[in-house]
């Protein structure tokens, strides 16, 4: 018999400012956790520097993007400073273009069928197996969504895909656009997403002293116990960065931890 | 006009004022041929023989490599065959427009269902990685053809064969700019040029506007009278020739191909 000790996942340790302590050491290895956010707070670049930490532990990363062509999102994201186009030359990070992605499939059509999505998921998995990929991106999942008509086939190309990259340990970020953060907003938009994922971070705007912050929640992490509180988030040129947002609030109108 | 081309009258003499339509009968019904400059559009049934017309019309090729039949039905191996029955010039320029769209359609959709049985391979990821654009296989086949044909010099001979093709891809209203653009050529350069679409589905406005661009327009008709087919073709506009427009019943024969035997004038 073994004796009773606690038994604690392995992590992904994120490596983002401030998110590992919010999960207790990181996210639980291949979880596929959905990143639901507004529009503009931050969902890509929290995405991309998760990659960018995984990379520079030597983890092989990739970053498909749906939402927004690559180079567009490579020109984008190399003005930060945490970002290195070397990552992406040498291979670390993969960026595929989910258009080039479906032309190749034969995918360039307005709606999936089954099919289609099997064939989806046989490509993301053969990349993330092949390459041995630990830290994956969606982004976004709502727009692959978007092609897939049936609630059923959405909830299916989901749970596959998460059972499947979870088997191979891979680390997945599925990022979600919602038009709404708040209390009572779904954190996905077709509704499926939310009770798939082992995980929701939500990221959205809140209103503070007369300012529009961003804010980030982890609303649910499976595996592991972790701080629901909102954090305040701020995407600084050496990455993306959480302070607890009451201190914030109780520093009221003294100068923001961070200058300004 | 308002561009004007000085024509060498060696040239001038050779060509002379018309060219023949590669169907002697017919050239002698329309008063020694098509003049120099005419865009001519064919409006075909199913059956009804353009096909071979719009071939038989590159036949006289007075400059070969100043000579382009476009097709885009039909493969080169069926475009030689029909040349070698009748004996006409192979050295023209021959583009198969439908063959290309096949070939590379097919290409592609052979490699999409490769990589969706076969999965990806190291290599095939490291390319897909690197691919920042969707490669445009949706070729701009209305643009090279009207670039193709705006590129013939004086005196050339044209055949599209049939603008269906582009019709059913493109924007209707691109395509007839086009023609409109490629009847100025041929105008401006005393060109001869050959547009056939089929009446099959074509769109009233569409086949309206085609024919105020043409200079001439002809009408190709297949009907069954009892057991037997009977084809003709009607010439319902020729600019300042109004005493050309007729009604030929044709044959096609070994010798001759299209061969008109009965003429009935429109009054
Ligand atoms: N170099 C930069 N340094 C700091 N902040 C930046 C920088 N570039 C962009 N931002 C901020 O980040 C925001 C966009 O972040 P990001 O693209 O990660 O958001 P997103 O949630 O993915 O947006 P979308 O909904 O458009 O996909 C911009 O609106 C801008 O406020
Ligand atoms: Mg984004």
């Amino acid at each position: 018999m073994q004796p009773a000790a606690v038994y604690t996942r392995d992590r992904c340790v994120t490596g983002i400012h401030g998110l590992d302590e919010i999960l207790r050491g990181g996210i639980p290895y291949g979880s596929t956790v959905l990143a639901a956010g507004t529009c503009g707070s931050g969902k890509t670049t929290l995405g991309m520097e998760f990659l960018v930490r995984g990379a520079l532990a030597g983890e092989a990363c990739a970053h498909f993007t749906a939402t927004e062509p690559s180079v567009k999102l490579l020109e984008n994201i190399r003005q930060y400073a945490f970002f290195d186009m070397n990552m992406v030359d040498s291979g670390l990070i993969n960026v595929f273009d989910m258009d080039v992605l479906y032309s190749w499939l034969g995918l360039e059509k307005a709606s999936f069928e089954l099919d289609d999505v099997h064939a989806l998921i046989k490509a993301i998995v053969d990349i993330v197996n092949t390459i041995g990929v630990t830290r994956l991106v969606i982004d976004s999942v709502t727009t692959l969504c978007y092609k897939i008509k049936s609630e059923q086939l959405i909830r299916d190309f989901l749970f596959t895909l998460g059972k499947k990259l979870a088997t191979l340990g891979c680390t997945t970020i599925l990022i979600s656009e919602i038009t709404s953060a708040t209390e009572n907003a779904h954190w996905s938009s077709f509704g499926v997403e939310e009770a798939i994922a082992d995980g929701i971070i939500v990221m959205g705007d809140v209103e503070r002293m007369g300012h529009l912050l961003r804010f980030l929640q982890v609303v649910k992490m499976r595996g592991t116990a972790h701080s629901r509180a909102k954090h305040a988030i701020e995407l600084t040129p050496l990455g993306v960065m959480l302070t607890p947002m009451l201190k914030w609030g109780a520093q009221s109108d003294k100068t923001s931890r961070w200058g300004s | 006009m308002a561009r004007k081309f000085d024509f060498d009258p060696e040239d001038e003499e050779f060509f002379s004022m018309v060219g023949s339509f590669g169907v002697p009968k017919f050239d002698n019904e329309m008063h020694g041929g098509i003049p120099r400059g005419f865009t001519l559009i064919a409006f075909t049934d199913t059956g009804s023989g353009s096909e071979l017309f719009a071939k038989q019309f590159t036949s006289p090729a007075e400059e070969s490599e100043n000579t382009l039949y476009v097709s885009t039905n039909e493969g080169q191996a069926e475009i030689v065959r029909i040349f070698q029955k009748y004996s006409w010039p192979m050295d023209i320029n021959v583009r198969t427009i439908g063959e290309e769209y096949n070939s590379t359609v097919l290409e592609r959709e052979l490699l999409a269902s490769r990589y969706r049985l076969e999965g990806f391979q190291l290599a095939d990821i490291q390319r897909l990685a690197q691919t920042r654009f969707v490669d445009e296989t949706n070729q701009d086949y209305l643009t090279e053809v009207t670039n193709e044909i705006m590129a013939l010099g004086p005196y050339f001979r044209a055949v599209v064969d049939s603008l269906d093709f582009f019709l059913q891809r493109e924007d209707p209203a691109r395509v007839v700019a086009m023609v409109r653009m490629l009847q100025a050529h041929a105008q401006l350069h005393r060109g001869l040029l050959l547009i056939s679409v089929s009446t099959n589905g074509l769109d009233p406005v569409i086949k309206q506007e085609l024919s105020s661009i043409a200079d001439m327009v002809l009408s190709f008709k297949v009907r069954t009278i009892g057991t037997d087919f009977e084809t003709s073709m009607i010439v319902s506009k020729f600019r300042n020739a109004p005493e050309n427009l007729k009604i030929l019943v044709f044959r096609v024969t070994p010798e001759e191909g299209i061969t008109p035997e009965t003429v009935e004038r429109i009054a």
